[in-house]
Parts: structure tokens; sequence; C-alpha cells
């Protein structure tokens, strides 16, 4: 398993699996601050045999610099063929119901399953 | 440039009004050591501003609304405050602050920081940008970008989901300092109308 942990968020990635879990609030400061975690969401894209899943479910909060970082691994992600990338987000996180739509919007066919 | 100028939306404070104000001495600590200060202010001002709102009756959905409002103001709040803070001008002998007020239909957050003039006017550059152009558009324009350089932190991002994702109007005010000729205030006001927001919920 690998992880990467701040104060007020925890994320996480179980060996030879392709669901990357958020959980707390993320502010980090810039692109600098937010590289480990873009790395560690690329390293999902190498083998593409099954769907690349961002559980955001317990994601409460995130800055526009996260919004970036994510768009910026979205980007990636349609460049690979064949890659079904799905988002998990929850009706009751006002910003996944707010702002998820611009990553929709860089890549139509990402999934967003609002619970 | 004049000794004041406002662009866009941006209204007198109301006389009746509730509001609270923060304001931080400008000292010369890291931007690093004191990130976290965005964040623990940003979360104060969204739990406070429930208390200028009708307390939750039983009707089913009070509490729900007043999450989408108290989430607005945080992450607006947030980005003003994280913006300040990466541009205020270190040596200036001008303070940081941030303004919640509410009036009947609408909730204001205005943030205020000291910049140098070269900075005031790169500045109103992207404010006049913003202003013409359709946020959306140029929202998914600097996300396409962001991912070709790393300067994401000049990006302007913040602005456009606030106004993209949460229908703030923005308008902007850059006051000359009294004293020193090269530099300025400048003061970035969100206006979010409370209606919308509850609107959000059902989108």
């Amino acid at each position: 398993m690998k992880n990467i942990k701040g104060e007020a968020f925890e994320i996480r990635r179980e060996d030879d699996c392709s669901t990357v879990l958020f959980k707390g609030a993320l502010r980090l400061s810039g692109t600098e601050d937010y590289a480990p975690i873009l790395e560690m969401l690329k390293e999902t894209l190498v083998p593409a045999t099954e769907p690349v899943v961002l559980d955001l479910r317990e994601l409460e909060f995130l800055n526009s610099s996260g919004i970036t970082m994510f768009s910026r691994f979205v980007i990636e992600a349609r460049g690979c063929v064949g890659l079904n990338l799905h988002v998990l987000a929850s009706q009751a996180v006002p910003w996944h119901v707010r702002s998820l739509r611009n990553l929709q919007r860089l890549m139509p066919s990402l999934t967003v399953s609002l619970s | 440039m004049m000794n004041s100028e406002t662009l866009g939306k941006y209204d007198k404070r109301s006389s009746d009004c509730e509001y609270l104000m923060l304001v931080f001495s400008p000292i010369s600590v890291p931007l690093r050591a004191r990130w976290r200060n965005n964040g623990l202010s940003a979360d104060f001002l969204g739990d406070y501003v429930i208390t200028f709102l009708p307390a939750p009756s039983r009707e089913s959905g009070v509490e729900a609304q007043h999450k989408l409002i108290s989430h607005a103001v945080t992450y607006i709040a947030n980005e003003l405050l994280e913006n300040a803070m990466k541009y205020h001008e270190r040596n200036a002998d001008i303070p940081i602050g941030i303004h919640l007020e509410l009036t009947s239909n609408h909730i204001t957050v205005s943030v205020s920081n000291g910049v140098g003039v070269g900075q005031a006017t790169r500045y109103k550059a992207f404010a006049e940008h913003l202003l013409e152009g359709d946020a959306r558009a140029l929202l998914l324009q600097q996300q396409e970008d962001s991912a070709k350089s790393d300067d994401a932190a000049a990006s302007g991002l913040g602005l456009l989901t606030m106004i993209s994702d949460y229908d703030a109007q923005l308008g902007w005010r850059f006051d000359a300092h009294p004293v020193q000729s090269e530099l300025m205030t400048v003061t970035t006001k969100a206006v979010v109308s409370l209606q919308q927001l509850e609107a959000g919920a059902a989108a």
C-alpha cells in the first residue's frame, strides 16, 4: 500500500489496485506541493486494464490548486487509449456537485457516480 | 494611476448589515509557515456565516442549505486569502484583511492586501480579462493550459471557479498608498446570492 498523509488529509492506494482513495481537506499551496500526489495518481495509468477509480467521497474540501492537480491528471488520462476513468463522489459534499463537471468537460468519457 | 479605482461589481458596504472582519498584521514569517492560517480562517468564516442566518427550524432541508452556504463562504474566503498571502508585498506596512458581510440576500467576502504598482497593473489587466470573457470558457482554457505550464499559481483558477461554480460576481478596488507611491492596496470582492447558492442544491 502507498499513502500520502498531511495534517488534514490522507490519500491511499492499495497495491495492484487502480483505486485511489482521498479523505479530508486538501489545501496545499501549489503545483510543487501537489506533485507527489499527481505522481501517485499517474502510477495508476501504467497498465490500463481495469478502470481507474478516484474515490473522492470523503474528500470534503479541495482548493483551486487541487482542482488544477486533478485537471492535469485527467488531461494525462484522456491521452491513454482505452482507459476508463471513474469518480466516486457524494451528493452531500458541496464541491463535488459544483466543480466535478469541470473535469468532465476536459474528458467527456469520465464517469461520475454521485451517491 | 489615480488615487482609487474600481472594476467590476464593487458596491459600497451597506450601512445596515452584519459583518465580521479579521486583520492579519504584516509580518515577515515565511509563506509556508503561515499557509495553514488560510484554511483556519476560511473554515472559521464558513462556520460563522451560519450565525448570520435564521436558526434552522425543524423544516427539513434548512441544514443542508446552511451547509451549501457555509461551504461556498469557506471556498471563496480560502481562495481569496491564498491569493492575498501569495501576492502580498512583504515589505509593505499594509495589513491583510478579510471582511464578511450579509445583507438581506447576498453574502460578500472581500480581502485586501498590499502590492507593488507593477503587480497591481498586472492584476488589473487580469481582472479586465475576466470581466470581458466567459468564465466557463476561460476556466476550461486555464485547465488545459495548466497541463503545459507549471505556473499554476498565476493562473487565476481560483477566481474563475468562484464565478463559474459559485455564481460569484467579482469586483476590485485599487487604492494608492498615502505615502509610498510604489505601493497600492488591492481589495478583491466576491458577492454571492443566497438564493443562487440554495438553488445549487437542486442542480
